[in-house]
C-alpha cells in the first residue's frame, strides 16, 4: 500500500518538479522583465541540487511510492502520485544536469533575440513536463505529461515563427506526435479496460490479466506511442525538420527531455510487452539506426547530421529495449544525453559564429552548411576539443562513456541473438554495422567543419572566426568531461563496473552471458570504428572523394529516402484534395441547404406578418371602426334642437308600435 | 248615435296636426299650440270611450283631469318660453341649440 505522507526525499523530488513549473509561471506573468532568464536558470539550478538529493536518498534503496486521490469517477478513483525507484531518480538527475548547461548556453546563445522572454517561459515548461513524466506513478499522469513535453516542443521548435519553415516543422512535429499520443491513448484504454488501474507498479500483473492478442495490441499501441516521441522508423521524419529550432532547444530536445520520453515510457511499462512485442521494437529499432545512420552520409546542415544521428542512437536504445535489456538502454540514454547535447551545444557554437561572421561581413551564406565551414580548429580549439570528445563518445571509441554503453548494448544484442531462431539473429550485425557508419559520418562532420581550409576565408581573406564566449564554453567544457568515462564506470573499458546498469539490472532477468563476446566484440567494434574513421579522413581531410554525387544510393540518402515526397504524396495531398472537397461541399450543399432553409422560414415568417397585420390586426382595427362609426351616426342624433328629439322620439314610439303590428298580430 | 270611429278620426286628426305643429313650426308660441292640440285630442279620445264607463265615467274624470294639467302646463311653458326669448331674442326652436351638452 502507497504512503500518503511526504519525506524528506519525496520533498525534494517534488520540488525538482515543481520548481520549473514555478519558474514557467515566473516568467509567463513577468513577460519582457524576465528577459534575462535568471528565473529559469536558479529554478533549474535549485531543481537540479533537490533531484540530487532525492537520488542520494532513493537510489539502490527501497523505492518510495507515494499517492493520494486525485478524483473520483463513479466508483472508480483516480490517483496522483511520485514514483520514486532508481529509474525515476535517475532520469530526474539526468534532465536536470543536462538541463541546466543548456540554460546556461542558452543565457549567452539567445542574447538579443526579441523573444527572449517567451524562450524562457517555454523552457521552463519543457523541463517541468519532462521531470513530471519521469517521476509520475501512473499512466495517466504521464500522459497529461507526455503532452505537455509535445506541446513544449511545439512551442520552442516554432519558436521563431515568423520563419515559414519552423512553423511547418513545429506543424509536422505536432501532428506526427499526435499519431504517437493515440498509440499511447489507445493502450492506457486497454490496460484501463483489463487491470483497472492504471498505475504503473500495478502492470506486472499485466501478461496474466490480459489475454494474449490483447497484451500484444496493447505493447504495440504503447509502442507506436514511443516510436513517434523517440523519433523511430518511419514517424522519424518530424525530428530533422524540428531543428528549425534555436540550437540550444535541439540539444535539449535530442538529450534529456523530447526523445527520451519514449524510451523512458517503454522502460517504465516494460512487464507489459510480450515476445512480439519485444520483437517488434528490437526490428523498428534496427531498422532505424540503420536508416538513419544511411541517412546522415550526405546530409550537408550541420544540425541535420546531428539530428540523423540521434535517430540513429535512438534506435539502438530502441534494440536495448527490444531484446530485454532496459537498463541497458537506459545507460545509453544517459551517456548519448551527455555527448549529444555536447554536440548540438559546439555545433550551435559554430553556428553561432557564422551567423557573426554573415552578418559582420554580409555574405549571403547558409551559417548551417558544412560545405561553409572548415579549418575552424585553429580559430575555436576548446569547441573543436569538446567536439571531438563528444564525437569519439558518438562513436564508440574507448575512454568515453559511449564506447561503455555501445558496446554493452551490442554484446548484449549478440548474447540475445544467440537465442533466436531466423532472421532476429541479423539485428546485432545490422547494430555492428551501424557503429561503423556512425563514426564515418562523425569524422566527416569533424572533418568538413574544423579540418582543411576555411572555405569562407579563401575568398575573403580577412574573415578570422572567433573563440564564443565563456558562458557558452563553461557548459560544453562540462559536458565533455561527463561524456567521458569516469562518471559512469571505474574501468574504462568494461561495463560489468558500471554503477548505474548496476542499480538498475536487479529487476531484470539477466541474459546468459557469452564471455568470448565482451572480449571480441569491442576488439572488433573498435577497430571497425578506427577503419571507418581512417576512410573518412582520406576521402575529406586529403580531399580524395571517391563517390559519385549523382549515383542513385548517393541521391537516396541526401533526400532522406524521399519519405517526405512519399508522405506528401500520400498522406498530405490527398487529405487536402479531401478538406477542400469537404470544403465544397461545405460551401455549395451544406452553406446552400442552410441558405435554403433560412429562405423557407423569412417565406414563412413574411406570410405569417402578412396574416398578422391583415387579419387579426384588420379585426381588431373593424372592430374600433365599428365602434367610432356607430358613434359617429348617434352623435348626429344629439343636436341640441328640441324639434329633433321629438322627431327621434315619434319615429322611435313608430317603430315599436310597428313592431307590434307586424310581430304581435 | 255618432259612432265611435268618427271621434276616433276627428282625435286622429287632431293629434296629427298638433305632431305637425310640433315637429314643423319656427315657432315656440305655436310649438306649444301644437302640444295643446295633442292634449286635446288625447282628450277628446278619453271622453269618447268614456261612454262605456257609465257607472263611474271615468273617461270624464281623467279629461277633467287632463285639461287642468294642460292648463298649468301650458302656464309654465309659456314662462319658460318667456325666459328663453329673455335669453335668446328668439323664439324659433331653430335657433336654440342649448339642449345639447
Amino acid at each position: 500500500m502507497p504512503a500518503t505522507a511526504l519525506t524528506y526525499p519525496l520533498l525534494a523530488a517534488l520540488s525538482a518538479v515543481l520548481l520549473p513549473f514555478l519558474g514557467f509561471l515566473l516568467s509567463a506573468a513577468l513577460g519582457k522583465k524576465a528577459g534575462n532568464g535568471a528565473i529559469a536558470i536558479s529554478a533549474i539550478s535549485l531543481s537540479l541540487l533537490a533531484a540530487g538529493y532525492a537520488f542520494s536518498q532513493v537510489w539502490n534503496q527501497e523505492p518510495i511510492h507515494v499517492q493520494w486521490n486525485w478524483f473520483t469517477v463513479g466508483s472508480q478513483e483516480f490517483h496522483v502520485g511520485l514514483m520514486l525507484d532508481n529509474m525515476a531518480v535517475l532520469m530526474l538527475v539526468l534532465v536536470c544536469l543536462i538541463a541546466l548547461p543548456v540554460h546556461i548556453y542558452s543565457a549567452a546563445y539567445m542574447k538579443g533575440d526579441p523573444g527572449i522572454h517567451r524562450y524562457w517561459t517555454y523552457l521552463s515548461l519543457f523541463c517541468f513536463a519532462m521531470l513530471g513524466l519521469v517521476v509520475a506513478d501512473n499512466l495517466l499522469l504521464m500522459y497529461v505529461c507526455w503532452e505537455l513535453v509535445g506541446f513544449a516542443s511545439y512551442l520552442l521548435i516554432g519558436f521563431w515563427f515568423t520563419k515559414d519553415a519552423a512553423v511547418q516543422a513545429n506543424k509536422k512535429a505536432f501532428i506526427v506526435n499526435r499519431i504517437g499520443d493515440l498509440g499511447f491513448l489507445i493502450g492506457i484504454a486497454l490496460t484501463y479496460s483489463h487491470l483497472g488501474t492504471l498505475d504503473t507498479g500495478a502492470l506486472v500483473a499485466a501478461p496474466e490479466t490480459l489475454p494474449a492478442p490483447w497484451l500484444t495490441v496493447a505493447g504495440l499501441a504503447f509502442f507506436l506511442g514511443a516510436m513517434a516521441k523517440s523519433a523511430q522508423f518511419p514517424l522519424h521524419v518530424w525530428l530533422p525538420d524540428a531543428m528549425e529550432g534555436p540550437t540550444s532547444v535541439s540539444s535539449l530536445i535530442h538529450a534529456a527531455t523530447m526523445v527520451a520520453a519514449g524510451v523512458f515510457l517503454l522502460a517504465r511499462i516494460f512487464p507489459v510487452f510480450n515476445e512480439t512485442v519485444l520483437l517488434v521494437i528490437a526490428a523498428t529499432g534496427a531498422i532505424t539506426a540503420l536508416v538513419a545512420a544511411y541517412f546522415a552520409l550526405t546530409q550537408f546542415d550541420i544540425k541535420k547530421i546531428l539530428a540523423f544521428s540521434t535517430i540513429s542512437q535512438l534506435g539502438f536504445m530502441m534494440v536495448g529495449i527490444g531484446i530485454g535489456m532496459y537498463p541497458v538502454a537506459l545507460f545509453h540514454l544517459s551517456t548519448h544525453a551527455f555527448f549529444k547535447c555536447l554536440l548540438f551545444l559546439c555545433a550551435g557554437a559554430v553556428i553561432h559564429e557564422m551567423q557573426h561572421i554573415k552578418e559582420t561581413h554580409g555574405l549571403a551564406i547558409d551559417p548551417q552548411d558544412i560545405r561553409n565551414m572548415g579549418g575552424l580548429r585553429k580559430y575555436m580549439p576548446l569547441t573543436f576539443a569538446a567536439m571531438l570528445i563528444a564525437s569519439l563518445a558518438l562513436a564508440g571509441f574507448p575512454f568515453t562513456s559511449g564506447y561503455l554503453s555501445k558496446d554493452a548494448l551490442i554484446v548484449h544484442s549478440f548474447e540475445w541473438a544467440a537465442l533466436q531462431p531466423g532472421a532476429a539473429k541479423l539485428i546485432p550485425y545490422v547494430l555492428a554495422l551501424v557503429s561503423m557508419l556512425t563514426s564515418f559520418y562523425i569524422l566527416r562532420l569533424l572533418a568538413k567543419v574544423f579540418f582543411g581550409a576555411f572555405s569562407v576565408a579563401s575568398a575573403n581573406g580577412t574573415i578570422r572566426p572567433h573563440e564564443v564566449p565563456a558562458k557558452m564554453l563553461v557548459p560544453m567544457l562540462f559536458l565533455a568531461g561527463c561524456s567521458l568515462f569516469p562518471l559512469f564506470s571505474i574501468h574504462p573499458l568494461n561495463d560489468g563496473h558500471v554503477w548505474l546498469m548496476q542499480g538498475l539490472t536487479t529487476t531484470v532477468s539477466t541474459l546468459p552471458p557469452l564471455r568470448m563476446l565482451h572480449l571480441v566484440i569491442p576488439l572488433l567494434t573498435a577497430s571497425a570504428t578506427c577503419v571507418a574513421a581512417t576512410v573518412a579522413w582520406h576521402w575529406y581531410v586529403n580531399g580524395r572523394y571517391p563517390l559519385k554525387t549523382t549515383g542513385l544510393f548517393y541521391r537516396l540518402s541526401q533526400n532522406q529516402g524521399y519519405l517526405d515526397t512519399l508522405y506528401d504524396a500520400t498522406v498530405v495531398r490527398p487529405i487536402l484534395r479531401l478538406s477542400r472537397l469537404l470544403l465544397w461541399t461545405d460551401h455549395y450543399i451544406v452553406d446552400r441547404a442552410v441558405n435554403g432553409l433560412a429562405a423557407l422560414g423569412r417565406s414563412f415568417a413574411a406570410t405569417a406578418a402578412w396574416i398578422d397585420q391583415r387579419l387579426v390586426d384588420g379585426l381588431v382595427r373593424l372592430v374600433g371602426k365599428l365602434a367610432w362609426g356607430l358613434g359617429n351616426v348617434f352623435r348626429r342624433l344629439q343636436t341640441g334642437r328640441v324639434q329633433h328629439y321629438f322627431t327621434t322620439l315619434f319615429l322611435l314610439i313608430l317603430v315599436i308600435l310597428l313592431y307590434h303590428i307586424v310581430v304581435l298580430l | 248615435m255618432i259612432p265611435l270611429t268618427h271621434f276616433l278620426i276627428v282625435g286622429a286628426c287632431l293629434f296629427a296636426a298638433g305632431l305637425y305643429a310640433v315637429l314643423a313650426r319656427r315657432n315656440a308660441i305655436l310649438v306649444l299650440v301644437g302640444i295643446e292640440l295633442m292634449i286635446n285630442a288625447s282628450i277628446l279620445n278619453l271622453v269618447a270611450f268614456g261612454r262605456y264607463d257609465k257607472t263611474l265615467y271615468g273617461g270624464q274624470v281623467f279629461a277633467l283631469f287632463a285639461i287642468v294639467l294642460a292648463a298649468a302646463a301650458v302656464a309654465v311653458a309659456l314662462a319658460i318660453i318667456l325666459n328663453v326669448y329673455k335669453f335668446h331674442k328668439s323664439v324659433n326652436p331653430e335657433d336654440i341649440k342649448n339642449l345639447k351638452d
